[in-house]
């Protein structure tokens, strides 16, 4: 790297208060402060956000350097998700109906709304 | 298939899908007792993942003949499991956990890669992704050694109580279970073959974390592979199976 | 004393629905409402953890392991999530993990009522699931309406999870249900033990000053009573549908109002228990969490230092 080349720091944009910090993109600045000015205008001239984070590229340890680190996801973790029941049929044998967490999270939330 | 084939692969089955088996369940002894909680997740996905493998051999077991996996784990007894003694070994302190999971995982790996020259193709595309969750347990407990190894007094100390404490216990860990003709005729390195190997790996590793090497594994007094456990399993056996009995047969 | 100025705006924030950030002013009373909720909460996760974790190796299939295996990871995972947001807002205390988990074992922190509880036969186990989790789904449920953003993102996380965590415990359940005479007797004992805890669990009819200044930073939304009566309303009649019987001859609900009538929980004897952890099991867990964080604070010197060291060889 020539003295005259910034660093890179990668972006996160911030959607609205109840989203994760999302990866946008990266940029060059001469530090941190500065990033966060670059970022804004680099990435966010069209779409609000309520933050931006930078990151500088070389903190960043990735999973992907090796393939070992990333999860293996398949049928054998079935027992993990509420797909992997089926509870809706014994329900119905005691005359009573399934019953979803997203029932819930809407009766709990729906006052207010 | 030939029914010595079958045979012979219910034989060189059995022991792996029970080795598993349990580490899977000492592994989930250690729930909510890791010494971080972000060990703690880790650790358990580590030994759902074991159990998960053992599943995928009793069920190739099941498609060979063998009773289903549920009847494999709560209906025999002691004496017709073939994991090796050591993993029935109780667990210890986190030293000698790391110590006997780094040392199991080495040795897993060489057996995984030895089994793919296996002519049996549902074997061999189950290997695959087995291969790939063992290839980050080893790693998980390779940094473990390496970490503990350079911890400190403490650590140190603890680290060689740990081997002290599981090196005797090694050496049934070696074998396949299958006589000598049969693991020729498998296309499979001998057990001696495989013990070399792991000490080739594990060996220059110590090395590098200046642990003294407790000198070769020394060789078996019991043997869990022939159906010789100690009282652990046993133990083990019935605590796992004391809710199931209670209705061996409903659904649970 | 927080400025007065500033601390109307910030109430004037949340009037407007505005969300809180970990890096935002906030008045100190906010700040230590969120830390002593979110506190609570996250250890609750970790003891709600040990109940379960004793059945893990008795759990009579291959795939109740796993699943059994699999949920209290996930309370743990919770805890993990939830001690983080925590640990961010204690910062101007200074105290992070360390502390936050000591106060367990010193008792500076109370854990959920029904964690104090024994779980003595595996329908205990699959009544958790479907009760204590079913309790903790409606108030979490609640939560997701947080003023201070990142709890409410970190519940949608939970909540998501926890959805397993419901079918599983219904399934056990239903297994039960299905089940033997014998398997049916342990599933109405089990019911029968769990439900005066989860009367009060959601807290006492009249909250106290804590609760209602955190409904006043809209921290929470609802008050104890309305999310007792959303439980009472979705579960007792799912036990009944199970021909299965509840310990409380009182009660009964209002045709006209809709809300039921219960019987209370002796509230004297659970506050007393969840203030001194005298309950049936409090000593044990808190000794299961002692050995896992004091007795292994070793294995975290350890490894800090070697990973200092390590970050300073040549090559590293």
């Amino acid at each position: 790297m020539t003295s005259s080349e910034y660093p890179v720091y990668e972006v996160f944009g911030q959607k609205d208060r109840l989203s994760f910090h999302t990866h946008v993109g990266s940029i060059r600045a001469p530090n941190p402060e500065m990033a966060l000015q670059m970022a804004r205008e680099a990435f966010f001239r069209r779409e609000a956000v309520v933050d931006i984070w930078v990151v500088p590229q070389d903190a960043i340890y990735s999973a992907a350097r090796d393939p070992a680190y990333l999860p293996a996801i398949g049928d054998d973790k079935k027992y993990r998700l509420p797909s992997g029941y089926d509870n809706a049929p014994h329900w119905k044998r005691f005359k009573a109906k399934a019953m979803t967490i997203e029932e819930v999270a809407e009766e709990m939330t729906a006052k207010r709304r | 298939m030939e029914q010595a084939m079958q045979e012979a692969l219910i034989r060189l089955v059995t022991p792996i899908a029970d080795d598993e088996w349990i580490v899977g369940h000492r592994g989930s002894e250690w729930l909510g007792l890791a010494p971080e909680l972000e060990e703690d997740l880790a650790f358990s996905s580590i030994h759902q993942d074991e159990m998960g493998h053992a599943l995928f051999f009793y069920e190739l077991l099941h498609a060979l003949g063998a009773p289903d996996p549920d009847r494999q784990v709560y209906a025999r007894p002691a004496e017709a499991w073939r994991n090796a003694c050591f993993v029935e070994m109780p667990n210890g302190d986190w030293a000698a956990t790391v110590v006997r999971r780094y040392c199991y995982e080495v040795f897993d790996r060489l057996r995984l890669d030895a089994l793919t020259a296996v002519g049996f193709p549902p074997l061999r595309d189950g290997l695959k992704k087995i291969q790939r969750e063992e290839a980050y347990h080893l790693k998980h407990f390779q940094l473990w050694m390496e970490l503990l190894a350079n911890g400190g007094e403490e650590a140190r100390h603890r680290l060689d109580a740990a081997l002290a404490a599981v090196w005797p216990t090694l050496p049934d860990l070696f074998g396949w279970g299958l006589g000598e003709a049969e693991t020729t005729a498998l296309g499979l390195p001998s057990a001696r073959a495989l013990k070399d190997a792991w000490v080739r790996e594990v060996r220059p590793r110590f090395e590098s974390w200046h642990l003294s090497w407790p000198n070769d594994p020394p060789s078996a007094s019991w043997n869990g592979r022939e159906g010789a456990h100690t009282p652990h399993l046993s133990e083990l056996l019935n605590t796992m199976r004391a809710v199931r009995e209670l209705a061996p047969d409903a659904p649970w | 004393m927080d400025d007065p100025i500033r601390t109307r705006e910030f109430l004037e924030r949340l009037e407007r629905g505005d969300k809180i950030e970990a890096t935002d002013w906030m008045p100190s009373e906010y700040r230590d409402l969120l830390i002593k909720q979110i506190h609570m909460h996250g250890i609750s996760e970790i003891m709600g953890a040990y109940p379960e974790k004793e059945w893990v190796p008795k759990a009579p299939t291959i795939r109740r392991k796993l699943a059994l295996n699999a949920k209290v990871q996930d309370e743990i995972g919770h805890g993990q999530m939830l001690l983080r947001l925590a640990e961010d807002l204690s910062r101007p205390y200074g105290r992070g993990r360390e502390a936050l988990m000591d106060d367990v074992i010193a008792g500076r922190v109370k854990f959920h009522n029904v964690f104090h509880m024994a779980a003595p036969t595996w329908a205990d186990a699959g009544v958790i699931g479907f009760l204590v989790d079913g309790g903790a789904i409606i108030t979490q449920a609640m939560l997701l309406d947080s003023s201070y953003a990142p709890y409410a993102r970190m519940l949608k996380r939970i909540v998501a999870e926890e959805s397993f965590h419901m079918q599983h415990g219904e399934s056990v359940v239903l297994a039960l249900a299905e089940g033997t005479e014998a398997q049916r007797s342990m599933l109405q004992e089990a019911i029968n033990r769990w439900w005066e805890p989860m009367m009060f669990f959601f807290g006492p009819r009249e909250m106290g000053r804590g609760s209602q200044r955190m409904m006043e930073y809209k921290i929470r939304t609802l008050t104890n009573e309305e999310l007792r009566q959303k439980f009472i309303n979705r579960y007792v009649p799912r036990v009944r549908a199970l021909g299965l019987t509840l310990p409380d001859p009182k009660l009964k609900q209002d045709p006209a109002t809709g809300l039921w009538e219960y019987t209370d929980p002796d509230w004297d004897w659970f506050n007393r228990m969840v203030r001194d952890n005298s309950g049936p099991m409090s000593q044990a867990r808190i000794a299961l969490r002692r050995f896992a964080h004091e007795e292994q604070r070793w294995v975290r010197e350890a490894v800090r230092r070697a990973s200092d060291e390590l970050a300073r060889l040549p090559g590293a």
